[in-house]
């Protein structure tokens, strides 16, 4: 189920009544794992099944996990919750990716082997409720954390249909607490919540749908060269789509979530005003890069064996963050750029200072919980400012400039079908191409024209602060005029329910 | 924020988007536009889930924009007792259709292929890419989906602003007539009073629109970059061949379950009738078609009261043509071809 579908206003609104009517606390949970099993089976009944598999395999192997002493045996059952997630995640998403480099391959050593191309279907947000629940066995396996005691508490932890197929990845110390006690959102955070619904909507179906899509797809659409301003304009466009069509799926889950009396994590602070890229990384889905610092980059040693094995380190991180994205070679690349873009970060910095960066050379886990995101810093209760040492001033706006320029010329790996278009791209955008063509209007270059510098202009005057302390000092009556102008644009934009770009992933 | 201010706020928001949503709905309808459907993908696939009604029950039309101007679905029924299922695509070629209803083992009913040659006997990508998606949309659909498009129907049904083509917010940028960027294709737009859409997916011109004639030499204007314009040469050779080869595949796949298909030439008038006459001569594709296939065919030239249409933009029947045509239509199929099961 979408959330910009009208089916899911009108589920909204009966889990919303179910869930303020006067029944028990477990009836409300019972009623919650229920509706969040109907709004995953409305996409595709059947894969529910690996839903429920992937719980109950979960929910028992962790609690043999946290109780078996025995190293042997407890490795043992970590094997199998590992075999049981990413075997289910590699066949589904990367079954054909890896049948097609194994043929690949074997062709290219002489053989002559031509499989028949399999045909699978990727489950919604399988990437998704995948890390939540390996991050679950793996806590249980280190006794991070105790084992959550109810089935129901833990299904529905799975399972909370807000986050369950776009995140944001939630860990279970974030949520499972908050299932102990009944929990009712009063009218200030139910107001709240419909604020961020309202604008996660917003983001979603009036800029990345109605405004930016259009001039994205018809750029990488392109089986030619284009002319630079025509290449600017598509990748600037697909750059400002993906945060408003990302970044707007969490917001509504987070006021979805805090309508009901919920609270998940962050999962976006104003990016495009990064300085730096360690900063926006900082700021950009930070509930995976927080993920994959704790689980990937931590057990590959961290900044732990010395600076080669840092940067290597870091560098395996963000490849296989990039594989995570999707199973094209394309995505590596993109994650291969960021990696390439934190090694140098980190190299001026250390030059610089003339003592290991702060950032990167700190030891252990400390180092890490600072660098690689805010919302393990402290315990994450909503919106909150991000701890910046990054004063605005006009030198760090060019370097948030230089920033975001950069993270432009990535995304046009990430958006790119392939390596032939994305270079045709790069090519338009870098050099003076004789032929290039026209295929954009004027209208759709007004858009991007428009949009962008506004969207980086509000990140960069909101990047020390949240939407809600804005709204909060913001005159009641034009936070109203405001939030009406952002429902007519959403009611004018009339888009035909799109999905949203991360349920591939 | 105090929480009142924030739920003060919040009932502002609430009210001024009401105002603005219903004053907006008073002065489309203060113009004297009706309510028309989104004629999207969850229509298409609402309409798509209907060919597997008996043949004697129903009647599936596949083809480009005409015979969704031209075939008058309330007569049609109301006449033959007959469901109609419109599944033909403007701008498109309806052999992916074809296609589709060949592939499907459980369709066994009759259809009726309205052929434009420049459309049907195309290889143009653009001849396909909204027809395709739609036949894609349907083969995916979701329980969600499904859900949402009967929402939607009540919705449209009820508001007039609620029309995607017309009144979405790039719509209506599109229709403000920015100046057009050299070497890029132009947006091709057509006045809303040329295309108001049904539930059952017929096309129909507004009174308006047959009275103005600035509005007809708009839409007249687009047929002559869009279709005299093209610069796509018509098929020859082999590769016609090729797509008779499939077309007559498809045909057999359909009747050797049961079914059956009839092509129809539907009416066109003026400068776009000469292009087509001039562009794809009849006995080089039409007659070929049909000899070829061997299925039954109507060509509207070859009777008199389907012959001297005069289209009011050269391509498509007003809704007053639209009765007579069918009208004729029924006669021609209960009468000459055996298409309609209870006698008339």
């Amino acid at each position: 189920m979408l959330f910009n579908s009208y089916t899911f206003l009108v589920f909204f609104i009966v889990v919303l009544i179910l869930h303020y009517l006067p029944f028990s606390w477990k009836t409300k949970k019972i009623n919650l794992l229920l509706a969040s099993y109907i709004f995953y089976a409305a996409w595709n009944p059947p894969f529910i099944l690996l839903l429920w598999l992937s719980t109950l395999v979960d929910y028992f192997v962790g609690k043999a996990l946290y109780a078996q002493e025995n190293v042997h045996k407890k490795k043992m059952l970590l094997v199998i919750s590992l075999i049981g997630n990413l075997g289910m995640l590699c066949f589904f998403k990367y079954g054909t990716f890896l049948l097609e480099n194994f043929t690949h391959l074997v062709n290219l050593l002489g053989a002559d082997y031509h499989p028949a191309k399999p045909n699978i279907i990727l489950p919604a947000g399988i990437s998704f409720y995948t890390f939540t629940t390996l991050c679950y066995t793996i806590d249980m396996y280190k006794k991070e954390s105790k084992p959550v005691q109810s089935l129901l508490d833990f299904s529905l932890f799975v399972t909370f249909f807000p986050h369950l197929v776009a995140g944001p990845i939630v860990r279970p110390p974030q949520l499972v607490p908050q299932f102990a006690s009944p929990r009712q959102a009063n009218a200030q955070q139910m107001t709240q919540g419909l604020f961020l619904l309202t604008l996660g909507l917003f983001m979603k179906v009036f800029l990345a749908d109605g405004m930016l899509s259009g001039a994205a797809n018809t750029a990488f659409g392109a089986a030619d060269p284009l002319k630079t301003i025509d290449a600017w304009t598509g990748v600037l466009a697909f750059s400002g789509q993906i945060f408003c069509d990302f970044a707007g799926y969490s917001t509504c889950a987070i006021g979805i979530a805090m309508c009901l009396g919920f609270v998940l994590p962050n999962n976006f602070l104003f990016p495009y005003a990064a300085v730096g890229f360690t900063d926006f990384w900082r700021r950009w889905h930070i509930t995976l890069s927080s993920w994959l610092r704790d689980y990937l980059y931590i057990p590959l040693g961290g900044n732990r064996n010395g600076k080669f094995r840092t940067y290597i380190n870091l560098m395996l991180t963000m490849l296989i963050g990039g594989l995570w994205h999707g199973a094209n070679w394309t995505f590596v690349v993109w994650g291969g750029l960021h990696g390439f873009y934190l090694w140098v970060e980190k190299a001026y910095r250390d030059s610089r200072k003339r003592t290991p960066s702060p950032v990167l050379a700190t030891t252990g886990k400390d180092y890490i919980r600072s660098s690689m995101g805010p919302s393990f810093t402290k315990p994450v209760e909503g919106y909150f400012p991000p701890e910046t040492n990054h004063p605005k001033n006009f030198y760090n706006l060019i370097l948030a400039l230089l920033t975001f320029f950069l993270v432009n010329v990535t995304w046009v790996f990430f958006r790119a079908p392939d390596f032939k278009s994305a270079w045709r791209m790069l090519r338009s955008m870098f050099v003076r191409v004789s032929n290039g063509i026209p295929v954009l209007s004027y209208l759709d270059i007004a858009k991007v024209a428009i949009i962008i510098p506004l969207l980086v202009a509000a990140h960069w005057l909101m990047r020390n602060t949240t939407i809600l302390k804005t709204a909060g000092k913001t005159p009641w009556w034009l936070l109203g005029i405001a939030w009406s102008i952002m429902i007519i644009l959403i009611m004018l934009s009339q888009n035909a329910s799109s999905s949203f770009i991360y349920f591939q992933f | 924020m105090p929480s009142s201010s924030l739920i003060k706020a919040g009932i502002l928001s609430v009210l001024l988007a009401l105002l603005a949503a219903l004053s907006w709905e008073f002065y489309l309808r203060h113009q004297g536009i009706k309510i028309a459907y989104d004629d999207n993908y969850p229509l298409w696939a609402d309409k798509r889930r209907l060919v597997y009604e008996p043949a004697d029950k129903a009647m599936v039309f596949i083809g480009s924009s005409r015979i969704k101007y031209d075939l008058d679905i309330d007569y049609f029924e109301d006449h033959t007792g007959l469901h109609v299922v419109q599944l033909a695509v403007e701008g498109n070629s309806p052999r992916p259709a074809l296609e589709n209803l060949a592939d499907d083992p459980n369709f066994k009913g009759k259809l009726v292929v309205d052929v434009t040659e420049q459309l049907f006997f195309s290889l143009s990508p653009f001849a396909e890419d909204w027809v395709r998606p739609r036949i894609k949309y349907y083969q995916n659909i979701t329980p969600t989906q499904k859900a949402s498009f009967e929402i939607d129907r009540l919705l449209e049904s009820m508001f007039v602003f609620l029309d995607d083509e017309n009144f979405s917010l790039n719509a209506m940028l599109v229709e403000a007539h920015y100046p057009q960027r050299p070497g890029v294709f132009p947006d091709i737009t057509f006045p809303l009073d040329f295309s108001r859409t049904t539930f059952q997916r017929q096309a129909k011109m507004t009174p308006r629109f047959l009275t103005d004639t600035s509005l007809t030499n708009r839409v007249m204007n687009n047929w002559r970059f869009l279709m005299v314009g093209n610069p796509e040469k018509p098929v020859r050779g082999d590769t016609l061949q090729g797509i008779l080869d499939k077309v007559k595949s498809q045909v057999d796949n359909i009747r050797s379950r049961g079914g059956d298909v009839l092509f129809v030439r539907t009416p066109c008038s003026n400068f776009v009738r000469d292009f087509e006459v001039k562009a794809f001569p009849r006995k080089e594709y039409w007659d070929r078609l049909l000899a070829y296939t061997g299925c039954k065919g109507i060509y509207y030239e070859d009777y008199p009261a389907m012959a001297q249409f005069e289209c009011p933009e050269a391509s498509h029947l007003s809704p007053a043509q639209a009765t007579i045509f069918t009208k004729n239509l029924i006669q021609i199929l209960n009468d000459e071809k055996g298409w309609i099961p209870k006698k008339l």
